[in-house]
């Protein structure tokens, strides 16, 4: 898998973890402060990396990532 | 008889089963063996079974007091993963399940999802943290609640409120600073904890430095837009406020200060605080200068109870917290 059809996965997932429109979202998406949300919907992000990309990112790392691109990198760090 | 025996009692009653991941550690297994040959529960052994039956023997405990469960035995396992996959809740699919049931905590959890357990049991190997990843991923939250948080059961003596000398108390342990929407969780939770542990009715006060727009600032307009949200979400239930803690627990005080109905104010058998500096700081004034004994913290917000003790508890404080975690599970059946 390139980056660019991680960073497509990673958003697909994002997306659906925070029930957003893949297309609203990009690898430069602040989640924080855009996509906000309960620890929950983190705990269920990691879990769909984990299913879907055979990843295991752990949650204190996920959560301090900033942009769906810092995410990415986690991601890939662990590929 | 003490708060605390009387679960016993009521723990013997109904015993339940509850998993111990942490079960070659020797404050555990002791807590599980004296429960378990008590009475209180049925202990599940969660781990390496050859690991767990020589510490068993050489430790004297007598092995059939315990069910001990082998992780690395593949067939249960994938009765397991398979049953759990099955759930409309999973949240992991079952080759990264598979992965994680290596680790017994997830494994318990396991089992527990499945109704296999009926209580996890642990934190004293695994951090705070690790064990609410755990639930969070594998137990999940009850519907419509935004947070884990937990409480507190204080016994304080000398106090007569509604319910003697006990009062309810949280969050002062887990959530640092909930949004208001978050805070109606813990109030929620809270007033479902009681009502399975202690078969109270709850009458549940939202507390801050202001009585009913006596103050005025965001601090408080946090706290009354959470007691909007718990009122609309649940309104079965008696929360109310927001109260001083004096106007929510002291009648002659809420007589004054409160002037309207109210199912909660002066009686209030548990009390919310607004956030964990306060409710951090008030637990230890409770303890430092009410010579209060504070059992717990509960964990609450997942959909089956598990349990976190302290990693520096003793077996006797231990064994309290197991006891209280099944009496939970059996209230939780009702």
């Amino acid at each position: 898998m390139d980056r660019k059809e991680l960073e497509a996965k990673v958003i697909e997932l994002v997306a659906m973890s925070y029930n957003k429109d893949a297309s609203e979202l990009s690898v430069d998406t602040n989640m924080k402060e855009e996509l906000g949300g309960a620890s929950v919907i983190m705990v269920g992000l990691v879990s769909e990396i984990e299913n879907e990309l055979d990843v295991l990112v752990p949650l204190p790392v996920a959560a301090a990532c900033k942009t769906i691109g810092e995410l990415c990198d986690k991601v890939e760090e662990q590929m | 008889m003490s708060i605390l025996d009387k679960l016993y009692e009521k723990a013997k009653q109904n015993p339940q089963r509850v998993a111990f991941p942490e079960a070659t550690n020797e404050k555990m297994m002791q807590a599980a063996y004296e429960t378990g040959k008590d009475g209180y529960i049925v202990p599940i052994l969660v781990g390496d079974a050859d690991e767990i039956k020589k510490l068993v023997a050489e430790r004297g405990y007598d092995e059939n007091v315990f069910k001990i469960v082998d992780i690395n035995e593949e067939g249960y396992k994938a009765e397991l993963i398979e049953k759990y996959v099955a759930l409309p809740t999973s949240l992991l699919k079952e080759k990264a399940l598979n992965r994680r049931m290596a680790n017994p905590l997830y494994y318990a959890m396991v089992m527990q999802a499945v109704d296999e357990a009926d209580v996890t049991f642990a934190g004293i190997d695994n951090t705070t943290g690790d064990v609410l990843l755990a639930g969070q991923m594998i137990i999940g939250m009850k519907p419509g609640i935004k947070t884990i948080s937990s409480i507190g059961l204080c016994d304080i003596p000398g106090y007569e409120g509604s319910e003697g000398s006990l009062l309810a108390v949280g969050d002062s342990a887990v959530c640092t600073n909930p949004s208001a929407e978050e805070l109606a969780s813990i109030a929620i939770s809270a007033c479902d904890t009681v009502s399975t542990l202690l078969d109270w009715e709850p009458r549940c006060a939202m507390v801050c430095y202001s009585t009913l727009g006596s103050g005025q600032g965001e601090l408080i307009d946090k706290v009354t837009e959470a007691l909007k949200i718990a009122n609309e979400q649940r309104p079965d239930l008696n929360i109310d406020g927001e109260f001083q803690l004096d106007a929510a627990i002291v009648p002659e005080v809420a007589a004054k200060k409160v002037k309207r109905e109210s199912k909660v104010a002066g009686k209030a058998n548990v009390v919310i605080w607004p956030d964990l500096n306060v409710g951090n700081v008030a637990v230890k004034l409770i303890q430092q200068f009410g010579h209060a004994n504070a059992y717990g913290p509960m964990l609450q917000g997942f959909n089956k109870i598990v349990c976190d003790c302290s990693r520096g508890a003793p077996v006797s404080e231990i064994k309290g917290n197991v006891v209280i975690s099944a009496v939970r599970a059996a209230g939780s059946k009702k």
